[in-house]
């Protein structure tokens, strides 16, 4: 299974390296009016932020408040209710949650980024891929905010953070340029078939129960355990976990598999993307 | 003169399907079924080739559909013609529907940033043009207030202040010469001739000939995306279209 797996993986690389050399100098001046634009993309960050709390009276606080409220909740119920003996259980709940969170948040939202900034993109030119980039951001931004509840319950409940956690950002950023190159193409294919909207909602959800997010990866039978290694988002989350409170350094299948799906996921975004930008104001 | 712009055969053509597939899945089953798309072509420019100097104006006029602001979305970049190449030299600005990029929950000091760098401003430049914009605008009372508090008056003439405060080498206008009341729309015209005079290349697309008259220094007629005449005779082609409308 694995052979076959990296094997065509392999192939896939090779083939997605072979055509970015080919648009090589169209992708690189993409990314260089991106650079030109940063102005732009801090604004667009900043307004995401601003204008979500704009109205509240605790404004800004609500970035931490709604996930150590929403994280108490959840911590109650299932260490409660499903009884599940697993060693730091509400860490383990916790963390699988808000990193699949910032995941199927920020790619469900930049899918839809080019079809709401229509009315830009079809007047002004702007690199487009600016849109979704910069929900990616914002997510971010509101996942590091997110981290300080946790670590404020991963106190009151015993559970400590090794050595590993300097390697958190490292993890963090891989899962970001993951959801990024996922989001490139996804929100490029939007634009063409309006279906990738409602298809991507249902596999988001049929990834969710795949992914050991609330309950614990040994109640995986072993012969459904190809689910899991086929998964990307399973080697993200192992290593998330390892960074807080776990040893990452005997991880290393995981490290590699994690950087190959993410530098993967990425290329593969970035010249899907590049390669139908041009038509893509023709059907907005 | 060296051309600021230059446009050579230049072809825009929109892919109307005749039946359109809107779904994926009829997309896959016409996929499958081996059917080829039934496409009609509709050209919405056909070899246009024109030269635009420094500092000169290139009114454009035509009925509606004859492909203007198509043209006006090649210059800007934004529509990659479908043949020919369009050359650019120097910044362009739009000028086309003001304040597109403005978002009604931020603040006027906040949307000043967001639809400056919009325009591809840099944080320096726009610090240093700031002050500018908010004096042009008048709104130097309201500009910590949201825009969702403004008068839609209000609303165009922040928008006209940030896009002609970007001193573009090359301005893209879309019939939008003046906005809000007349002493502000008398400031808006002094501001394009100003233009006029610091040497700025300007395509301005207008239905009204007393604006193509007094701005530009060629004319070019559009015809179902072709050229149907092109001149520096402005006032005559302004006359002849001004007499072919009322005839039809």
């Amino acid at each position: 299974m694995f052979q076959i797996l990296t094997y065509s993986f392999r192939h896939c690389l090779y083939y997605i390296i072979g055509e970015l050399r080919k648009e090589m100098p169209a992708t690189l001046n993409e990314f260089f009016a991106i650079i030109r634009y940063k102005e732009l993309l801090r604004n667009l960050v900043a307004r995401d932020i601003k204008v979500r709390y704009k109205r509240s009276i605790l404004g800004f606080l609500w970035v931490m408040l709604n996930p150590l409220l929403m994280m108490l909740i959840l911590s109650m119920i299932f260490s409660e209710v499903f009884r599940i003996t697993t060693r730091n259980y509400t860490t383990y709940l916790l963390s699988g949650i808000i990193l699949w969170n910032f995941f199927s948040q920020s790619t469900s939202t930049s899918l839809v980024s080019l079809l709401s900034n229509s009315n830009l993109i079809k007047k002004i030119f702007i690199p487009k891929a600016i849109f979704p980039l910069s929900v990616i951001l914002s997510a971010s931004i509101n996942f590091f905010f997110s981290l300080i509840p946790l670590f404020i319950i991963m106190y009151f409940t015993g559970t400590f953070p090794g050595y590993s956690l300097f390697l958190l950002p490292v993890i963090i950023i891989l899962v970001g340029l993951f959801s990024f190159g996922i989001s490139l193409a996804l929100s490029t294919l939007a634009v063409f078939f309006h279906d990738t909207i409602y298809i991507y909602e249902v596999l988001l959800i049929a990834w969710m129960y795949t992914t050991p997010i609330f309950y614990p990866e040994a109640i995986v039978p072993q012969k459904f355990h190809f689910v899991l290694d086929i998964n990307p988002f399973y080697y993200f989350l192992t290593l998330f976990r390892g960074a807080l409170y776990l040893d990452i350094s005997l991880m290393y299948r995981e490290l590699l598999y994690g950087f190959l799906f993410s530098v993967g996921a990425l290329a593969a975004g970035w010249f899907f993307y590049n390669r139908y930008k041009d038509r893509v104001v023709y059907y907005l | 003169m060296d051309p600021s712009i230059k446009i050579k055969g230049v072809s825009v053509r929109y892919r109307l399907a005749k039946e359109k597939p809107k779904t994926l899945q009829e997309y896959i089953i016409n996929r499958l079924k081996g059917r080829k798309m039934d496409y009609q072509d509709f050209w919405a420019l056909r070899d246009i080739d024109i030269e635009v100097c420094r500092g000169e104006t290139l009114g454009i006029i035509g009925h509606n559909g004859a492909g203007k602001s198509t043209l006006l979305k090649v210059v800007a970049g934004v529509l990659k013609p479908t043949d020919g190449t369009v050359l650019v030299n120097g910044k362009i600005a739009p000028l086309i529907e003001l304040g597109a990029g403005f978002d009604m929950e931020l603040t006027g000091v906040e949307n000043i940033y967001l639809n400056a760098s919009i325009l591809g401003l840099s944080r320096k430049e726009i610090k240093s043009r700031f002050d500018k914009i908010v004096e042009f605008s008048e709104l130097r009372e309201f500009i910590y207030s949201p825009l969702k508090s403004y008068s839609s008056g209000m609303v165009a003439r922040l928008g006209f202040s940030i896009a002609t405060e970007v001193n573009p080498d090359i301005l893209i206008v879309d019939e939008i010469l003046a906005v809000g009341d007349e002493q502000f729309k008398k400031k808006c015209n002094q501001r394009m001739l100003g233009f006029k005079e610091k040497g700025t290349t300007m395509f301005l697309v207008s239905h009204t000939m007393a604006d193509i008259k007094k701005f530009s220094d060629k004319v070019l007629w559009l015809d179902h995306g072709q050229i149907h005449a092109c001149g520096n005779d402005v006032d005559a082609l302004a006359e002849e279209y001004t007499r072919g409308k009322s005839s039809t």
